[in-house]
C-alpha cells in the first residue's frame, strides 16, 4: 500500500527544501522537490551601476559566493570586451579552486558523512589512539550530560550494524567522527587560503570586471601556497580514504546504483587554462541517456524552463532564460516549489562532480567507478558514485592549483587588471559561464543606457532540484529518488541520504524577482 | 569534545585570549571567564531559525576562530536547532524545537533565539517556510493530502515568547539587507520589527555584516547572555542607536583604517595594476565607504585575520551599515561631494547618504586637518 511521507525541514543542505516521497512496499515510487523560499533582488541593480551586479550577486548566497562573483566578473569582463590578463586568470582558478576545497570537505563531513556512521558507537571505542579515546570521552561526558546535539537526535539507519569495518564499528565511527571535528579546521584553512587573494569570505572584494585587485608576490604565492600543501595531504589521507571506506561497506552497495537521476548529466566547463578560455580544465559536455562515452557538444540556447507547477504565473511558460520572466503566483493550483524547471532540450540534467567526471573522465574517477562496479551494465550512477566524484574531483583540483601557482609566480610585477573594464559600453550583452562545486552555473547581463538592465542566472541546484516540466519529467533529485529504500516509513533517511547526494543548494536556486517589472529591465535568478 | 579538564586557571587564561580577540576591555576578563566556565558547565541552549538568508552567516561563524566553530559547538553552546550544523531532519529536527521549547516553558532552562535573514510576511508569509503544519494541501498530480507548510512567521510568533533574548545575526536579519529591496512583494521584515510587534519588551540585539564576522556574532550573544543574568557579570549591554554592540561597531573604518596616513597624503588607487602591497593606496576613489561604516574590520580583520577587503586592494563596501546595499550604491563610486582641496560641505552632504550621524567623520576630520584643531562637530564621528 502506498504511502506519502513529507520531510521538512530537509536539513544539511543549504536553504529551505522539502521532500514528499509515495513509499510502496518499502521503497520509494514518487518525489516531489519543493524550495519553500523566496527572496528578490532585481530592483536593487535594476539602472545600476553594472559593477555592482559583481557584489550583489555574489550575495544570492553564502555558500557559493565565491562561484557566483566569480560567474558574473566573467559575464561582466565579456560585456565590456575585456582582455583578461593570465595572472587575473589565474588567480579566480585559484580562488575558485580554493572554494570548491572548502566547500567539498564542508558537504562530506559536516552534512553527509554522520548519516553512515553510528555515532553512539563512538562510545564502545577500544582502540589504543590517544586523540580518538579522548575523543570517546568527551562523547561520554556530553551524553552523561544529556545534551549530544548537534550529534542526535538524529535518524538511526537500519543499516548500522556493528561489523568491523561496516557502519556500526566502533573505530571507523570514532574516526570518522574525529575528521568531522578536523575538517572544521580544514575547511576554514580553505577560506583563509582564497582570502590572501581576494580579502575575505563569505564576500570579498578580490575579483573585479576585468581582473583582480591584489596582485602576486613572492609572499602571498608561499602564504597560498603553504596552506594548499597543507590540504593536499589531508584530502587525499584523510577526505579520499574516509569515502573510499564508506563506498566500500558491504551495507551500503546498493546506494552505488540507487539514486540514479535518469542518465542526463550537463558540464559547462570550467578552469580557463588559456586566455581565451578555449581550453579548460573541466571540459565542457553533454551526456544523454546514458551515453557517457560520447559527450555533445553543449548550446545554451537549448535551455528553456517550465513553470507549471511553479509558483510562478503560467503565462511565462516554457521561455529561454535569455528573455525570461519570473512573475511570482504564490498559491498556484497544482504547483509545489518556487523553482522552476530548467531544460535542456526538453530534458532534465543532473549538474555538479558526477556529470563534470563522467564528461572528463578523469583516470582517477574512472579507477574509482571501475572499482565500485559503476560501469557494469545495468550502468547507473548512483549515491555513492556522486559523493566519490566529489572527493576525487577535490583531491585533482587541489594537485592542479600547484601548477597555476607555478605560472603565477612567472607572473609577478606583471598587470592583474584591464582598464577597459572601467569602460561601461553604452549597451552591451555578457555571459558568464563557470563551474561551480555543485555544477553548471551561468550569468547573463543587459546593459542598456550603461546601466544595469536585464541580468539572469541559471544556477546548479535548479537544474538538479527543480519540479516536474510541463511534459510531466520528474526533476533529477526527484528521479533519484525513485527506488530508494525505504524499509520503514517513520525513518526516511535514505531519502535524505540521496537528496543530500546532490548537495542542494536552495538560497541559489529560487528565482529572485519582482513582478512590479516593466518587461524590459528585469533581473531574475532561476 | 574539544574538551580538557580546565582548571580555572586554564579558564582565565583562555578567557584572556577570548577578550584580546573579541576587543573587551582587559577590566571584563575575570567576568569572561567566569562567563566562559559557566558556558562549558550549563551550556546554553541555541535555536538557530533561517528566514530569506542565504547562510552567508551561518557560514562565517564556521570560520571562527579561538574558540573554534568546533569548541563552540561541542563545548559552549548547546545548539538544538541549526538547519546546517544539526543531526536531525525532518520531524526529528522539529523535535529538538518542540522539546526545548518545552523545557524552557516548564522552567528547566531557557533558549536564545538567533535568526538569520528576515522575515516575509506577505502573502500570509508563504515566501519563507520550513517545517509541516496541521492544515493540509494535495500532493501535486495527486488527490493525495499532506501536511501544509509552516511559515518562518509562524515560527516567530511561536518561538519568540519563550526566548531569553533574540539576536537577529547579520545585516538581512537587523536591517533587511538585500531581502529587504523586494520588500514591496514578499513583505520582508527585519526581525526587530516582527519581535517587536510579538513583544516590545523582549531582549533583542543586532549583529550587522554581510556577513557577520564569527566575533561578531560570538561576542554580542556573550555580552547578551551577560547582561541578561545568564551568565555572571551583570554588565550592562552597550548599544550603539542600532541596538548593535558598541564592542564591534562603535568607530568608524576610517578612523582605525591601516590605509589612513595614505588617505591623509592624498595617494590614492586609480589602477590596479598599480596595486603594490608596498604602496598601500586609499581605496577612496574606488568607492571606500569606510568613511561611513561603523565596524572594526580594520583591526579584527577577517578570516583568522589573514586579511579584509581593503587589505585586498578591495573598497569597503559598508556592509556593516544598515544602509548597506541601496543607500550606499553605487559600490565603487566615491561617496559623494568630499573636495580633496580643502574645506567643503562634506559632512552636510555626506549626511543624506548614509544616516545623520553616522557620517560626519570625514567631514569632521577634514575641518579638523583645514583649521589645526578639532571642531566639535568631530564628536558626532564616535557616536
Amino acid at each position: 500500500m502506498a504511502q506519502v511521507i513529507s520531510i521538512d525541514p530537509v536539513t544539511r543542505i543549504e536553504g529551505h527544501l522539502r521532500i514528499d516521497v509515495e513509499v510502496t512496499n518499502g521503497v520509494v515510487t514518487d518525489a516531489w522537490s519543493s524550495g519553500t523560499m523566496f527572496r528578490g533582488y532585481e530592483m536593487l541593480i535594476q539602472g545600476k551601476h553594472p559593477w555592482d551586479a559583481q557584489q550583489v550577486m555574489e550575495r544570492i548566497c553564502g555558500v557559493c559566493p565565491l562561484v557566483h562573483g566569480t560567474a558574473a566578473s566573467y559575464n561582466l569582463d565579456s560585456a565590456m570586451g575585456v582582455t583578461l590578463p593570465d595572472n587575473a586568470r589565474l588567480i579566480r582558478n585559484l580562488a575558485l579552486g580554493a572554494n570548491f576545497i572548502q566547500s567539498h570537505i564542508l558537504h562530506f563531513y559536516h552534512l553527509v558523512a554522520l548519516d553512515y556512521i553510528d555515532v553512539t558507537a563512538v562510545l564502545q571505542y577500544s582502540g589504543s589512539d590517544p586523540g580518538l579515546k579522548l575523543l570517546r570521552d568527551n562523547v561520554a561526558a556530553l551524553a552523561a550530560t544529556k545534551d549530544l546535539y548537534p550529534f542526535l537526535p538524529r535518524y538511526a539507519a537500519p543499516d548500522y550494524i556493528g561489523e568491523a569495518g561496516g557502519p556500526g564499528d566502533p573505530n571507523l565511527a570514532t574516526e570518522l567522527v574525529g575528521h568531522y571535528v578536523q575538517a572544521f579546521e580544514m575547511r576554514k584553512k580553505a577560506q583563509e587560503m582564497l582570502t590572501i587573494f581576494y580579502g575575505r569570505m563569505p564576500s570579498f572584494v578580490g575579483t573585479i570586471p576585468g581582473g583582480v585587485t591584489t596582485p602576486p608576490t613572492l609572499s602571498n604565492i608561499a602564504a597560498f601556497r603553504s596552506r594548499l600543501h597543507d590540504l593536499q595531504a589531508w584530502i587525499n589521507d584523510v577526505y579520499v580514504a574516509d569515502v573510499k571506506a564508506i563506498a566500500t561497506i558491504p551495507a551500503y552497495s546498493a546506494f552505488i546504483k540507487a539514486g540514479d537521476s535518469g542518465g542526463n548529466f550537463l558540464a559547462y566547463g570550467g578552469f580557463d587554462q588559456n586566455q581565451r578560455g578555449t581550453e579548460k580544465y573541466f571540459p565542457t559536455g553533454v551526456i544523454t541517456d546514458y551515453g557517457v562515452l560520447s559527450p555533445g557538444p553543449f548550446d545554451e540556447k537549448q535551455i528553456t524552463e517550465s513553470v507549471k507547477y511553479s509558483w510562478y504565473k503560467d503565462a511565462t511558460e516554457g521561455l529561454q532564460p535569455a528573455v525570461g520572466k519570473t512573475e511570482p503566483q504564490v498559491g498556484k493550483a497544482g504547483a509545489y516549489s518556487f523553482l522552476k524547471a530548467p531544460r535542456l532540450n526538453g530534458k532534465p540534467m543532473e549538474v555538479g562532480p558526477l556529470a563534470r567526471q563522467l564528461v572528463k573522465k578523469d583516470p582517477a574517477f574512472m579507477a574509482l567507478a571501475t572499482a565500485l562496479g559503476v560501469l557494469t551494465p545495468p550502468v547507473k550512477f548512483g549515491i555513492i558514485p556522486r559523493i566519490g566524484a566529489r572527493a576525487v574531483e577535490t583531491l585533482l583540483i587541489s594537485l592542479e592549483m600547484d601548477k597555476w601557482l607555478d605560472q603565477l609566480t612567472l607572473g609577478i610585477g606583471k598587470n592583474i587588471w584591464d582598464p577597459k573594464g572601467r569602460d561601461i559600453p553604452n549597451s552591451s550583452n555578457g555571459m558568464g559561464l563557470v563551474e561551480g562545486p555543485r555544477g553548471a552555473l551561468g550569468h547573463w547581463i543587459t546593459i542598456s543606457d550603461g546601466k544595469t538592465g536585464n541580468y539572469q542566472a541559471v544556477v546548479p541546484t535548479t537544474w538538479n532540484a527543480s519540479p516536474r516540466d510541463k511534459a510531466g519529467n520528474r526533476g533529477p533529485i526527484e528521479t533519484s529518488l525513485i527506488g530508494i529504500p525505504v524499509p520503514d516509513v517513520t525513518n526516511p533517511i535514505n531519502v535524505v541520504r540521496c537528496v543530500r547526494s546532490f548537495d542542494p543548494c536552495i538560497a541559489c536556486a529560487v528565482h529572485i524577482i519582482h513582478p512590479e517589472h516593466n518587461g524590459v529591465l528585469e533581473f531574475r535568478v532561476v | 569534545m574539544t574538551g580538557k579538564m580546565v582548571t580555572r586557571r586554564q579558564f582565565l587564561k583562555h578567557a584572556g585570549a577570548t577578550a584580546a580577540l573579541l576587543g573587551l576591555s582587559e577590566a571584563m576578563i575575570p567576568q569572561l571567564a567566569k562567563a566562559l566556565q559557566e558556558l562549558a558547565a550549563g551550556k546554553p541552549p541555541i535555536i538557530w531559525i533561517q528566514g530569506q538568508n542565504c547562510t552567508g552567516c551561518s557560514i562565517s561563524f564556521l570560520n571562527s576562530n579561538y574558540p573554534g566553530v568546533a569548541e563552540l559547538v561541542l563545548d559552549k553552546l548547546s545548539v538544538r536547532y541549526h538547519p546546517n550544523v544539526m543531526a536531525g531532519t525532518g520531524q526529528t529536527a522539529v523535535q529538538a524545537i518542540k522539546d526545548t521549547v518545552a523545557a524552557a516553558k516548564g522552567g528547566k532552562g531557557f533558549y536564545v533565539l538567533v535568526v538569520e535573514g528576515p522575515v516575509p510576511t506577505s502573502e500570509n508569509g508563504e515566501y519563507c517556510t520550513f517545517g509541516l503544519t496541521d492544515k493540509t494541501k494535495t500532493l501535486a498530480n495527486t488527490n493525495v493530502q499532506v501536511p501544509g507548510d509552516k511559515t518562518i512567521n509562524e515560527w516567530m510568533r511561536e518561538l519568540v515568547p519563550g526566548a531569553a533574548a533574540v539576536i537577529a545575526n547579520g545585516n538581512c536579519a537587523a536591517f533587511g539587507g538585500i531581502p529587504a529591496a523586494n520588500a514591496s512583494t514578499t513583505g520582508s521584515t527585519p526581525v526587530s520589527e516582527v519581535v517587536a510587534k510579538i513583544d516590545p519588551k523582549k531582549p533583542m540585539v543586532n549583529v550587522g555584516g554581510c556577513p557577520s564576522h564569527p566575533d561578531w556574532f560570538v561576542g554580542t550573544a556573550l555580552q547578551a547572555l551577560i547582561a541578561l543574568g545568564v551568565l555572571p557579570g551583570g554588565t550592562p549591554l552597550n548599544l550603539n542607536e542600532n541596538k548593535m554592540s558598541k564592542t564591534f561597531f562603535g568607530q568608524l573604518i576610517h578612523e582605525n583604517c591601516e590605509r589612513r596616513a595614505s588617505f591623509d597624503a592624498g595617494l590614492f588607487l586609480e589602477d590596479w595594476n598599480d596595486a603594490s602591497p608596498d604602496m598601500r593606496l586609499c581605496m577612496f576613489k574606488q568607492g571606500c565607504k569606510g568613511p561611513v561604516t561603523y565596524a572594526d574590520c580594520p583591526t579584527r580583520r577577517w578570516n583568522s585575520a589573514v586579511n579584509w577587503c581593503v587589505g585586498a586592494n578591495g573598497p569597503c563596501h559598508g556592509c556593516a551599515s544598515p544602509q548597506f546595499y541601496k543607500e550606499l550604491a553605487p559600490l565603487y563610486e566615491p561617496l559623494p561631494n568630499v573636495n580633496f582641496a580643502g574645506i567643503t560641505p562634506a559632512a552636510d552632504v555626506l549626511g543624506w547618504v548614509a544616516a545623520g550621524a553616522t557620517a560626519v567623520g570625514v567631514g569632521a576630520h577634514y575641518l579638523y586637518k583645514q583649521l589645526g584643531h578639532k571642531p566639535e562637530e568631530a564628536e558626532g564621528g564616535e557616536k
